[in-house]
């Protein structure tokens, strides 16, 4: 299975397809429904500077582990578009999200990955974790993690869905 | 005389064992949907879920980090004794359980109004996480007998208690049933479900009728209106984590209540993710 590492640069994006299956490493952004539209608004541009070519994962991180939350409820999925324009290459997360969405990620070259909500193996390949900003959210703070080989699969990308897929 | 120590202790193993493992029947069922299943990317979700459950067996660390609301269920026989002491115990059994999981640390702190837009925070203690109202189910055999699920959001999210005008056919209550949870398992996202089923007179008893339709429920053993709800919804190619593929819905766990003279049926759908019912059992 291809293994890619992040940051993310528009060539590697470009050779994405739907439905590739893939194992993520290097650092990742963790967020969700309280912390992402608050990154939307920031004006902190050395908050909003480590963006660029990043990938997202929509989850908690807590004592408990780590595992995607829906990524269509309402808060994560407006947050989406305004992420990549700041340079979000990958949203990951789970469930299946608008065809707007999906047209929009297009036109700034991200695309949307889900991940099996798999904790217990994504502790074992957790290698660190701390908080980058809004520390007072607790488990929904936003962390960043360095982590070995994720298992993920592209599920829209250029503008196509794997849930349209026939 | 209650020995109030070895309750809180069976409380606070169980917690963790039906927040870490899978049962025999539902590793089977995974089993065979792997076998089965004709779509590779499916294939490979269900393994890489089947093989988390094996870690999580092993660390007897949490399935999921969501790691639920405990639901509880007493079960008693006639000769069972539940009085206020008991309850005590068992509660205090499951902060302890939260505490050594460790639960995901998600009550929200305030008066009413601060606990809905959560402008109070957060507490950092897993044991804050309250269970839900204790449900009491009555039984033939001499035990007092304690269930525990832990229920995760994206279920509750997707989860639906409405009314069904079933015309006097099993036909249109089982089609509305169906439709309801293609629709809710196109959205979870963490599929493949287990469908909960609860019908009764309110949505109260509707409500409880599922609760202990995931109690009670097993994969190998399944009636004829739970299979064919789970065949058709598996028709409808949602497959796990909404990628296409045969295994959309691994069972249904359906339980009826007594029903009234009425056109009406309250039905009270929830789509178990690919953990769920995260549940078990310990007799107090």
């Amino acid at each position: 299975m291809k293994v890619i590492r992040s940051p993310i640069i528009d060539e590697d994006i470009d050779k994405m397809q739907i439905g590739d299956m893939l194992l993520l490493s290097g650092y990742v952004f963790c967020g969700r429904d309280a912390v992402l539209p608050q990154i939307v608004q920031s004006d902190d541009s050395d908050l909003t500077g480590m963006l660029s070519g990043s990938v997202i994962f929509h989850t908690a991180v807590s004592k408990a582990g780590l595992g995607p939350t829906s990524s269509n409820k309402l808060e994560i999925e407006s947050s989406m578009i305004p992420l990549s324009q700041m340079g979000v290459k990958i949203h990951l997360g789970k469930g299946r999200i608008s065809d707007d969405t999906i047209k929009q990620l297009d036109i700034y070259n991200s695309v949307f990955a889900i991940i099996p909500p798999v904790t217990a193996l994504l502790v074992e390949n957790t290698l660190s974790s701390e908080v980058i900003a809004y520390k007072e959210l607790g488990m929904e703070a936003f962390y960043r993690i360095e982590v070995k080989e994720y298992p993920i699969i592209i599920a829209a990308a250029h503008g196509r869905s794997i849930y349209d897929e026939h | 005389m209650m020995n109030t120590d070895l309750i809180i202790d069976k409380v606070k193993n169980t917690l963790i064992t039906a927040s870490c493992t899978f049962s025999k029947d539902k590793a089977e069922a995974y089993r065979l949907a792997i076998q089965n299943e004709t779509n590779e990317r499916a294939g490979w979700v269900l393994e890489e879920i089947l093989k988390n459950a094996e870690i999580a067996d092993r660390r007897r660390s949490p399935l999921c980090d969501d790691t639920g609301i405990p639901h509880l269920v007493l079960e008693v026989g006639e000769n069972s004794v539940v009085n206020s002491l008991l309850l005590k115990s068992i509660h205090k059994g499951v902060a302890e359980g939260l505490k050594e999981l460790p639960g995901r640390p998600m009550a929200i702190r305030g008066n009413d109004i601060e606990r809905l837009d959560q402008s109070a925070g957060i507490s950092p203690l897993s044991e804050d996480v309250l269970p839900a109202p204790i449900h009491i189910m009555e039984t033939s055999e001499n035990i007092t007998r304690l269930h525990i699920l832990m229920l995760g959001g994206g279920p509750a999210i997707r989860a639906k208690t409405y009314r069904v005008f079933h015309k006097h056919s099993v036909d249109t209550v089982v089609d509305e049933i169906v439709e309801w949870a293609k629709e809710g398992v196109s959205m979870l996202g963490c599929s493949p479900c287990t469908l909960a089923v609860g019908i009764g007179r309110s949505h109260y008893e509707a409500t409880c009728m599922m609760l202990e339709a995931m109690v009670e429920g097993k994969y190998n053993v399944q009636s004829e209106i739970e299979r064919v709800v789970t065949k058709r919804v598996n028709e409808a190619n949602i497959g796990p984590l909404g990628l296409k593929g045969d295994t959309s819905v691994l069972a249904t766990f359906m339980k009826i209540a007594p029903q009234r003279a009425s056109g009406v049926r309250i039905v009270a759908i929830r789509p178990c993710c690919c953990f769920e019912p995260r549940k078990a059992s310990v007799d107090l």
